[in-house]
């Protein structure tokens, strides 16, 4: 259904100009209201980490514009502004919504999106969005990630299915007393949901203003053009690929004793490049589990969608044009797919999800050399840990929030190495992370190191993103550090002869100065003196290591991604000198020779 | 008669302003020598010293103070042709400069690889001690391992060093005692230590300032104190001021010893700039500046008569470049200009840069072999530019060649070639009108209640198109547009700033503290100035508060109406100074919220300006153009256009549009509607007209 279409009084369409025009300014509007919502966020997983997203959709439900969100965020944006049309016939200006219901459309409980109907001359025309992730969400146990939860109920996420939150400009009070009364750290929860606010009124003023520039019938003309634009963007480069059926799998972790076996997750990927589509069919998979594992609607096809437009020309527009393009196919009451009520999907947006990504980029590969990108880390430990407890300095206040330190090596590609601040599948290296300084004046805790391993990233002619080795932990009083770790049995694969990433570790380490290895799934809590630490996974490589340009693996041990035992015995490549004196360099002749030694043993 | 020169070495031209006690000016030109900066200097000083009439000797003998602008520390780091620099850490925390902030720009991006850090990994050394977030020391400076690594530092030829320890800024102990056995142990070698340069939370900030700070300490010293020397050579005795990224100027000494405020130091004088024309054209203190290069278009901001500063400028690409973190002059770029190509996208949509054409092959018209279309071509299609008459006549441009490379746009578009030209125009302005957008509304401010000053040799292509998208209603374009940053350092005060944290909350509100604070601060800042040579003695104070409110993450900088605190009714002051710029920036405001204060600032300027030039009221009158030719404006369609030259247009002059004026460095256009006035100053005072959408 299209009531905007009966509206439209001009179906000429507009000139390439003006086309630019005005999907520059409703960018830039989706710009302003991310830097609102940043700066004017109270909880470090919102104000310093990014974890939100905003975005603008049409008054019948199709994606406009997102800027530059988590794709994990927006891509599904459409299904929450349905819930509102289809939930409430009474929508005017001045309302505003509160969505935070997996089963409604959202990603995951933690997820709150904020939804501010914008109307044109006493028209509904578009929906601004404004979703992020908070630092507390009343589950059960103090995390927003309830891997354990065998369904909603023991989840306990305080959840709004969509419910008026203001009429007339004026917030309803008693949405605010549910939250206040539920959610951990009222105070940060109501500042997080201002700053929502905030960001979606910004929307619908810049909104109202380009209506007002430039008449609601241009601007309804443009957005019939923008999508068939976008559209023919996705199709065009689609056509670039060969015409292949691929099937490709992987696994997540077991994480006992909520899953005893490895998960295995399936994709299947259909390229017709002479129609210009592609499907991702996900329907071979598990049903629903009894944990907070399960993919959302939203997150299943987010996710999907996620791993072909990383293997496209990322200059495509992500909207409801070009999504045209490309199916995701999913099956009711599967574990990736839509999650049947009440299994849980506390957990959607990063692990079975963050499988999807990579196995999707890595049926790309399959196409070719050239094609598809590795897989990258997505080991969610400690360092992305949901921190809880009091705080000394300010009279026993207690606090919980998310940390995002995580680095999380990207995978490499055909042309480019893996990103270093990847932060995983979901985050794609647009969050930003925290600083230690900053972690420490706000939370009662201290690292006691955040850097590089060396010699980490998966070997290849591009090589795979480092991981990355932290530790905290509580100054005066304890301190519960709950995480759901994927990554510590089923590494980061590589593509085309390009090593696997390696696997994540997290250990306890005792005042005594023992180590305590801990499992994927960990609820520590850690007394004075301890810390908690995590090597990170890495990133796979692409291509063969022995083809990597010297350069590029002296440059790697220069900058302490690489060791010169691994350039000699993964790469073939023979440094003479020293490093710390600047003398560094390779030895040409030695290395061909050792290259040519390498051939034989080199890996499928 | 005594003179003040100013001096700004861009990368091509070396740009020098001359002005008399009376407010008049000269400007003149000459190739910059980035061997010997001295040279090109001395020979753009000459071309003035020739057009005054007087010799260069006595030019420079009777300057009483010359001010001097320079890219050298920028194209030091771009060169990567800074000194040898060791970055000193605390212990597992090596990779600061790495990690930076995280973010990057292009969510499905996998073609680019990881920008390395600014110090390299093995250049970086590792300090065994720790500080607490109350500045408690949790680990002791561990003197016996730290002096292995200064004698290894010493051994491996270190040109510098930097030294960036967790909470220094809470307890400085541990950097301070770094820096004594520095100077022991490693005579003449600089250093930077955090807290001193840069004393605020967030580590990375702090690190990547200081490490940008030491790399240029050996080289800035050098330049500057050779640049001095040459002048003293050649007579000039007067006072040496160089221009910092703060927006001001500063002795040359004290430069040396903060070089990285010469970072991006040109782009931040073209807002002094900016304000001056406003002020002196009585057009306000709100004012957008914009500088159109060959390929970048600058543009920062005038507000209330203050230059907007930012702590967020990078050098390189935002999150991935490296951080200056010090407060400068917000001047934000994109990669639009007169170079820049139009291309069409596989979705069939006309796009213009970032990719320029830049000098050399140039834009198709300047027949070196430039085969792609660019927005000076597609000017030149539409009759803006003269062929015959390009940059005064030194440059002659090739009409056929920008008409070839058009077409073929337009063949793909499907347009004609005048039809293609008009939307490559449009595209342009749209890539500006967004710079602006975010350097305004997403920061809260109204362009529409704004003047825009538009310098840069493009400029006047298309400024009246852009302030009619915007609501704009007064573009002033300064007969010195070309020059603007070297006008502006004319007119630059003397600006020094420090801050330093004092975390206290306005419900518990710590007044000893903070007054002692603000107390020291002043008392430092009229050191620095009591130190100045000469008559500029005479600072004005201003006070700065970086808070948010508690729990929030980003501080937003407020301007504080007093300098002490004395009871509850200067608290409540501040805390509705805060939410008022909080609401006009996040459009909300929270009014139970505690706010938390963190940084304080307090800057000293001292006005060095000459009298701006006293406004005479000039009689208007309808000047005659010297030619005419046809000149397409789009929906407007194509008219046979007035012509004048900037050299026969006199104070008074009124030119309703269409028509051109051409200056020897840049042409205006006045498009079909709008109007131009020259002003006493001879400035080009534009108008828009209002409610035409020009599409």
């Amino acid at each position: 259904v299209k009531p905007m279409d009966s509206q439209t009084t001009n179906t000429a369409s507009l000139d390439p100009v003006l086309t630019t025009v005005i999907a520059n300014r409703i960018d830039g509007a989706v710009r302003e209201m991310s830097n609102t919502l940043l700066r004017a966020a109270r909880s470090g997983c919102i104000a310093v980490a990014r974890d939100f997203s905003c975005a603008l959709v049409t008054a019948d439900n199709r994606l406009l514009s997102s800027a530059e969100g988590l794709p994990v965020h927006v891509f599904g944006s459409h299904l929450q502004t349905q819930a509102m049309t289809s939930l409430h016939k009474d929508i005017r200006e001045g309302d505003a919504f509160l969505h935070n219901d997996p089963y409604l459309g959202n990603t995951h409980s933690a997820d709150q999106t904020v939804l501010v109907p914008i109307f044109i001359d006493g028209v509904h025309m578009f929906t601004a969005c404004a979703k992020a992730h908070q630092a507390d969400i009343g589950n059960s146990i103090p995390t927003t990630y309830h891997a354990g939860a065998r369904d909603v109920y023991e989840e306990g996420a305080v959840i709004f299915p969509c419910v008026r939150l203001q009429r007339d400009y004026e917030t309803i009070d008693d949405v605010v007393r549910i939250g206040k009364r539920r959610i951990r750290v009222p105070e940060q929860w109501y500042g997080d949901l201002l700053a929502a606010i905030g960001s979606a009124r910004i929307g619908e003023r810049r909104m109202k203003e380009l209506c007002a520039k430039y008449g609601a019938d241009v601007i309804r003309r443009f957005i019939e053009d923008w999508f068939d634009y976008s559209e023919r963007r996705a199709a065009q480069a689609i056509r670039e690929l060969p015409a292949a059926d691929v099937e490709n799998e992987g696994h997540h972790d077991a994480i006992p004793p909520i899953l005893t076996e490895p998960v295995r997750i399936h994709v299947k990927l259909h390229f017709d490049p002479a129609g210009g589509r592609i499907s991702v069919d996900l329907r071979d998979n598990v049903d629903c589990l009894p944990c907070g594992l399960n993919e959302s609607e939203a997150c299943a096809m987010n996710n999907a969608l996620t791993g072909v437009f990383n293997c496209l020309d990322a200059t495509i527009p992500h909207n409801a044009g070009s999504f045209r393009r490309i199916e995701v196919l999913l099956r009711d009451g599967c574990a990736v797919g839509k999650p049947k009520f009440p299994h849980s999907a506390s957990v959607a947006t990063t692990n079975f999800g963050e499988r999807i990504i990579s196995i999707v980029q890595g049926a790309f590969a399959k196409l070719g050399i050239g094609f598809g990108l590795a897989e990258g880390a997505n080991s969610h430990g400690p360092a992305a840990g949901v921190i809880s407890g009091t705080d000394f300095r300010r009279r026993g206040a207690p606090y919980v929030n998310q940390m995002i330190i995580m680095a999380n090596g990207g995978p490499a590609g055909p042309i480019a190495d893996g990103w270093v601040t990847y932060g995983g599948p979901v985050g794609n290296g647009l969050q930003y992370r925290d600083s230690i300084e900053l972690d420490e004046v706000m939370y009662p805790l201290i690292f006691s190191h955040a850097k590089v391993a060396p010699g980490s990233g998966g070997a290849g002619r591009r090589r795979g993103g480092p991981a990355q080795d932290v530790a905290y932990g509580p100054r005066r009083d304890s301190m519960t550090v709950v995480y759901v770790c994927d990554n510590t049995a089923h590494a980061p694969k590589g593509a085309h002869g390009g090593h696997s990433g390696r696997c994540a570790e997290n250990t306890l380490l005792r005042k005594d100065g023992s180590a305590e290895v801990l499992p994927g799934l960990a609820t520590v809590v850690l007394e004075p003196g301890e810390f908690i630490r995590s090597i990170e996974a890495s990133g796979g490589g692409y291509g063969n290591p022995i083809e990597r340009e010297a350069e590029r693996v002296l440059l790697d041990v220069i900058d302490g991604f690489e060791t010169v035992d691994r350039a000699r015995e993964l790469y073939g490549v023979v440094l003479t000198g020293q490093l710390h004196d600047g003398t560094l360099a390779v030895d040409g002749e030695a290395t061909a020779k050792s290259r040519k030694h390498l051939v034989p043993r080199r890996r499928a | 008669m005594s003179y003040r020169i100013s001096v700004d070495t861009g990368g091509t031209f070396t740009d020098v302003v001359v002005s008399d006690g009376t407010g008049a000016s000269v400007i003149g030109k000459a190739l910059t020598t980035p061997q010997r900066a001295f040279e090109g200097l001395s020979a753009a000083i000459r071309v003035a010293a020739e057009s005054m009439e007087i010799s260069f000797d006595t030019l420079l003998a009777q300057t009483d103070v010359l001010i001097y602008g320079t890219t050298r520390a920028t194209n030091a780091i771009v060169e990567g042709k800074i000194a040898k620099t060791a970055f000193l850490a605390t212990q597992g925390f090596a990779d600061i400069l790495l990690y930076r902030e995280g973010g990057r720009i292009g969510v499905h991006e996998f073609t680019r690889d990881f920008p390395r850090p600014y110090i390299p990994r093995n250049r970086t050394y590792e300090v065994r001690e720790r500080i607490d977030a109350e500045g408690a020391v949790v680990t002791p400076l561990d003197e016996t391992e730290l002096r292995g690594v200064i004698r290894q530092l010493a051994t491996l030829s270190y040109e510098a060093v930097a030294v960036c320890l967790l909470w220094s800024v809470s307890n400085p102990r541990h950097e301070v005692r770094v820096g004594e056995l520095l100077t022991e142990m490693l005579p003449g070698v600089p250093f930077t230590l955090s807290h001193q340069l840069l004393p605020i939370m967030r580590e990375y900030r702090r690190a990547s300032a200081t490490a940008i700070d030491a790399s240029l300490k050996p080289l800035m010293q050098e330049h500057l104190n050779g640049m001095e020397r040459e002048l003293r050579a050649s007579g000039f005795k007067g006072q040496l001021l160089v221009s910092t990224s703060i927006g001001g100027c500063l002795e040359a000494g004290a430069v040396a010893a903060r070089p990285i405020h010469t970072v991006k130091s040109g782009p931040a004088m073209a807002p002094v700039a900016g304000r001056v024309y406003s002020t002196a054209e009585e057009y306000g203190g709100d004012v957008i500046v914009c500088d159109t290069g060959g390929t970048t278009f600058d543009v920062g901001l005038v507000r209330g008569g203050e230059v907007v500063h930012s702590r967020d400028t990078w050098l390189g690409a935002m999150y991935t470049g490296h951080l200056i973190a010090t407060s400068s002059v917000d001047v934000r770029s994109i990669g639009a200009g007169g170079g820049s190509i139009a291309w069409i996208d596989s979705g069939g949509l006309l796009k213009v840069g970032p990719h320029s054409a830049g000098a050399v092959p140039g834009p198709a018209c300047y027949g070196r072999g430039g085969t792609d279309a660019t927005v000076t071509d597609a000017a030149l299609v539409l009759g803006y530019l003269d062929p015959a008459n390009f940059l005064g006549g030194r440059m002659k441009l090739d009409q056929a060649a920008a008409h070839r490379a058009v077409t073929a746009i337009g063949e793909k578009l499907g347009q004609t070639t005048t039809a293609a030209a008009w939307a490559i125009m449009k595209v342009a302005d749209e890539l500006m009108i967004g710079a602006i957008h975010d350097i305004t509304v997403a920061e809260g401010f109204n362009p529409q209640e704004s003047a825009i000053v538009a310098g840069g040799g493009a400029a006047g292509l298309n400024a009246l198109s852009i302030a009619r998208e915007l609501g704009i209603g007064r573009v002033i374009l300064p007969s010195a547009a070309a020059a603007l940053s070297a006008s502006g350092m004319q007119y630059a005060d003397i600006v020094t700033e420090e801050s330093a944290s004092r975390i206290t909350r306005t419900n518990d509100f710590d007044f000893a503290g903070v007054n002692r604070l603000l107390d020291e601060l002043r008392e430092r800042q009229q050191a620095i100035v009591a130190s100045f040579k000469g008559a500029f003695r005479d600072a004005k104070l201003s006070y700065y508060l970086e808070a948010r409110y508690v729990g929030q993450v980003w501080e937003l900088t407020v301007a504080l109406p007093m300098s002490h605190f004395e009871g509850a009714q200067d608290i409540a002051a501040l805390i509705e100074a805060f939410h008022q710029t909080h609401e006009r920036v996040y459009a909300v405001r929270d009014p139970f919220g505690v706010i938390e204060c963190l940084n304080w600032r307090v800057r000293a300027a001292v006005d060095i300006a000459r009298p701006l030039p006293t406004r005479a009221t000039a009689t208007a009158y309808t000047p005659q153009p010297q030619r005419r030719r046809p000149c397409h404006f789009g929906p407007d369609g194509t008219v046979d256009t007035p012509i004048f030259d900037a050299a026969a247009l006199e104070p008074g002059a009124v030119i309703a549009g269409p028509a051109i004026i051409e200056e020897p460095t840049t042409t205006a256009v006045i498009y079909p509607g709008d109007s131009a006035a020259v002003s006493a100053s001879r400035n080009y005072l534009l108008k828009p007209t209002t409610g035409s959408a020009h599409q």
